[in-house]
């Protein structure tokens, strides 16, 4: 067991555990921050994504031990309020259907905007194909992440 | 229209966490404010003007907490904005109420009851304004959660009236309106529960925690049918943070359970187990060994399943004859969200929280094994990151059940999704040898079909009593897709041979189409093909002359058939040729199905292939629909994009093999679906229509596979008749 301070959401968290836990059961058992998804638990799914220093990562394959001065951003501190663009997109183009998988997919098309505000459809490929949807809303997702770069544009 | 939700925040007693607790619990009747309006099992309407909802099916991405509402209110009148929904419980109030969600019933099964709900609550508010006002009720309207006094103005909202409409006379048959009235019926409206989901509130099963729960996680026997002999649990009870282990066998996979402050450690609990498994009496069984078995017993008679004129006779008649054979693998469901569930049993009590489509059965398995009387297990649904059938079975639940009656302890257990993978009600492998005959001038005079594969009852396997009746699937309906072959040969025989193995089975979308439908499908564009003809022209033709085809207890309208096939054809511009580009070879393909009678559904699917490489390109599917009145087209469409992408991972990639008696696949990198770039443009149009509204959870899936592979015969000349399709066998 050791003592880590994890800096999520901006708030530091002080976690006792043992260094290799992984990110992803960190957040959910003992911060409480459920919306980060279990899904393959092998870093094929990309349910568990968050955001490492701007960039998304797995959770699930990162140990605490490495989390050391890194800042981290969760699905629900990727907005204050619900309206990151990504998220007002996502419900503008009803793109849900269980669900499980979209606080994933939010973080990965949140950063590929922030790295490509005007992202072509190649680019989404590239940047969404690691991730599962089993419901199968990749088309409404496509639509919604060009739809939040619009809205990214106009800002 | 919000979700109600309790938030509870206490102290966290997970280990190492000292933090807050979440958790969302429906809130239950007794806790609502009264006295209140509760005119039916469906709805309550208390003083504070907030117009509750049941939810009686469970939510798992069809839209149940959107259209059940939408259906509701299309008679009650209330403001959209006052319904709050909560999710129902088996027993109490809805004892007698069906809250299991399968077989696209979702719409079907509640759409008569929540409009008479919602009727009778709008006649008793009625009745409650007029008698305020002394008026004739007929003088009274309802409209945006009020009562208004057509002739004077005035009005009061449903909270004012709810405590007098509370005593009103319950109406037998309050009046419906007419279907040319509706104004929220076949409007779009999206998601309700949208907003949770984007910002990672939303409650799934795996994310309720409840006050002292623990975390567990199981070791499961690999072998089907295998056991647990001996296990050394001393390094995994020296692992921090684990508590107990506990041997677990009420489930469908036995095994060793590790009983944690939280999920890591148990999961670095489960890895220090050392079990030793008998491995039980089918520790050989192979995948690709059983399907030489099904390749034998295509030559078994089979049970009748269908038998119009003579077809054996007729077929030898024939100029020309065709055969082939299509084989479909196991396939899992692995929905996202792995299999998990809290028991929390206390005593005389238990306490349920779990992402299911079964609810009774889980009250009623769970009370069975504790013992108890089944009033006393409360049963709370959450959210489900998915169901596609594998929530049906209740396994997951039981065991939890097994295992806080162990500790004594609230706990959840969660399956890794290896234990999903692995152990699951896969659907059935399958094939199906179809033989056709051609007459002179080229039309289709002959068809039969035998079936062989491990049977797929979905209201259970029959016993030898049954099978002792010949006619035993032709009355049970089954194969479908086999059975309710809507085409018009003019001598058509359907036969099955069932042949079961070790692997559990149970529905997975669509049930038991995917295969019979690709088979058929793909064999009448053989038929088409050899006989000269346009593959569209083919089914238009015999699908004349348009009537309704009765076989069994199914009655199929082959109008409605026609027509989807012509609108999907139209929209996809058939007729224009696609050219070949940089490389690769395009093609379009057609397919069709009538979805357990009331649902028609066609299907235009482009594709190209690469010359060289075989790989496959779906580009774009035009889907074309009538299932009946439509509630919400929007939710309509995302289930075609969602059956037609869940169709397409089974087509491209899915399948599950069995050596050495245990499955081989465990995780999404050896059991591949369809991601982002492979999705292909959905565009689906449906039909206007004044039939009752059908089920359409499950329609979309089984046409795609046929029409992919019809689209890559039209592109390359190269049959696909095994699935998923080995891009290895395009290449140049």
């Amino acid at each position: 067991m050791s003592t880590f301070t994890l800096l999520v959401n901006g708030e530091k968290h002080r976690i006792d555990a043992d260094p290799g836990i992984p990110l992803l059961w960190a957040l959910r058992d003992f911060l409480r921050l459920t919306g980060t998804k279990y899904g393959c638990g092998m870093g094929v799914c990309g349910a568990c994504t968050v955001h490492e220093d701007g960039v998304p990562v797995r959770s699930c394959q990162i140990p605490l031990s490495a989390t050391l001065g890194k800042t981290y951003t969760t699905i629900e501190g990727i907005s204050a309020d619900g309206t990151h663009p990504c998220q007002k997109a996502w419900l503008e183009e009803d793109v849900s259907q269980c669900g499980y998988c979209q606080a994933g997919m939010i973080m990965q098309a949140a950063a590929l905007l922030r790295r490509k505000p005007q992202p072509t459809d190649q680019d989404i490929d590239s940047e969404l194909s690691d991730h599962v949807c089993r419901c199968g809303t990749y088309q409404r997702m496509r639509r919604a992440i060009h739809r939040a770069a619009r809205e990214v544009s106009q800002t | 229209m919000t979700a109600t939700r309790r938030e509870f925040l206490k102290a966290g007693t997970l280990a190492g966490a000292g933090l807050v607790i979440w958790l969302e619990l429906p809130t239950s009747a007794a806790a609502q404010a009264a006295p209140i309006f509760e005119p039916s099992a469906y709805i309550s309407i208390t003083p504070d003007n907030v117009v509750r909802l049941w939810i009686t099916r469970s939510e798992m991405g069809q839209g149940v907490r959107t259209t059940l509402p939408m259906m509701l209110n299309e008679e009650l009148e209330a403001d959209w904005a006052q319904i709050q929904y909560q999710q129902a419980m088996p027993g109490g109030h809805f004892k007698g109420i069906r809250l299991r969600t399968s077989g696209s019933g979702s719409t079907v099964g509640t759409y008569s009851a929540l409009r008479k709900a919602g009727a009778t609550a709008r006649e008793m508010l009625i009745a409650a304004a007029a008698e305020k006002w002394n008026v004739p009720p007929s003088t009274c309207r309802a409209q945006q959660g009020k009562v208004i006094h057509s002739p004077s103005g005035r009005a009061l909202t449903y909270g004012d009236l709810a405590q007098s409409a509370a005593r009103q006379k319950v109406p037998d048959n309050p009046p419906l309106k007419n279907p040319k009235d509706f104004r929220v019926i076949g409007t779009r409206v999206k998601r309700t529960d949208g907003a949770p989901i984007v910002t990672g509130q939303a409650t799934y099963g795996i994310d309720v925690r409840l006050p002292g729960m623990l975390c567990a996680v199981m070791a499961r026997c690999p072998y089907l049918g295998g056991r647990l002999a001996t296990f050394d649990a001393a390094k995994a009870l020296a692992t921090p943070g684990v508590r107990q282990v506990v041997p677990i066998k009420s489930g469908m996979a036995p095994g060793v359970a590790v009983v944690a402050d939280h999920t890591w450690a148990a999961l670095q609990g489960r890895d220090a187990l050392h079990i030793d498994w008998d491995p039980g009496p089918h520790a050989d069984f192979d995948s690709d060994r059983l399907l030489q078995q099904m390749e034998a017993a295509l030559a078994q008679p089979g049970f009748f399943v269908r038998n119009d004129g003579d077809a054996p006779k007729a077929i030898q008649s024939c100029p020309r004859k065709l055969e082939a054979t299509y084989e479909f693998p196991f396939q899992a469901h692995a929905p996202l969200e792995p299999m998990n569930c809290i028991a929390d049993v206390r005593g005389n009590s238990c306490e349920i929280w779990v992402p299911t489509q079964a609810p009774e059965r889980t009250q009623s398995e769970a009370a069975r094994l504790l013992g108890i009387p089944e009033d006393s297990v409360q049963v709370h649904v959450t959210l489900l990151g998915g169901g596609f059938g594998r929530r049906l079975f209740v396994d997951y639940a039981v065991e939890a059940v097994e295992l806080s009656r162990a500790i004594g302890h609230p706990v959840q257990l969660l399956w890794t999704r290896s234990d999903d993978m692995r152990f699951g009600y896969f659907h059935p492998n399958d094939l199906e040898r179809i033989a056709g005959g051609l007459d002179e001038s080229g039309r289709p005079l002959a068809w039969i079909q035998k079936s062989v594969g491990p049977d797929l009852s979905v209201i259970g396997l029959p016993s030898e009593k049954d099978l002792a009746d010949p006619k035993y699937y032709f009355n049970d309906g089954s194969p479908w897709g086999s059975f309710d072959n809507p085409y018009n040969f003019p001598h058509l025989k359907a036969d099955f041979v069932p042949l079961n193995s070790p692997v559990p089975t149970g529905p997975w979308r669509a049930v038991m189409y995917p295969p019979t439908v690709f088979a058929r499908e793909s064999f009448l564009d053989e038929m088409a093909h050899a006989a000269g003809q346009d593959p569209l022209e083919f089914r238009l033709h015999l699908l004349q002359p348009g009537d309704v085809l009765t076989v069994g207890y199914a009655r199929i309208d082959r109008s409605r058939l026609l027509r989807v096939l012509q609108l999907a054809a139209e929209k996809a511009d058939w007729k224009r040729p696609l050219a070949p580009t940089d490389g690769r070879l395009h093609g379009r393909g057609i397919a069709c199905n009538v979805y357990d009678q009331d649902c028609y559904i066609a299907q235009v699917a482009e594709v190209s292939v690469g010359r060289q490489a075989g790989d496959i390109r779906v580009h774009r599917v035009v889907c074309a629909v009538d299932c009946g009145l439509v509630i919400n087209p929007a939710g309509l469409e995302g289930q075609a994009e969602s059956g037609i992408i869940w169709g397409l991972s089974a087509t491209l990639h899915g399948r599950i093999d069995f050596k050495n008696g245990a499955a081989v696949q465990e995780n999404f990198h050896d059991f591949e679906v369809i991601r982002m770039n492979e999705s292909p443009a959905v565009e689906t149009y449906i039909v206007p229509s004044e039939h009752p509204p059908g089920g359409f959870g499950e329609t979309a899936v089984p046409p795609i596979a046929p029409a992919v592979a019809n689209a890559i015969f039209a592109a390359t000349g190269k049959r696909i008749r095994r699935l998923p399709i080995a891009p290895e066998k395009l290449k140049a």
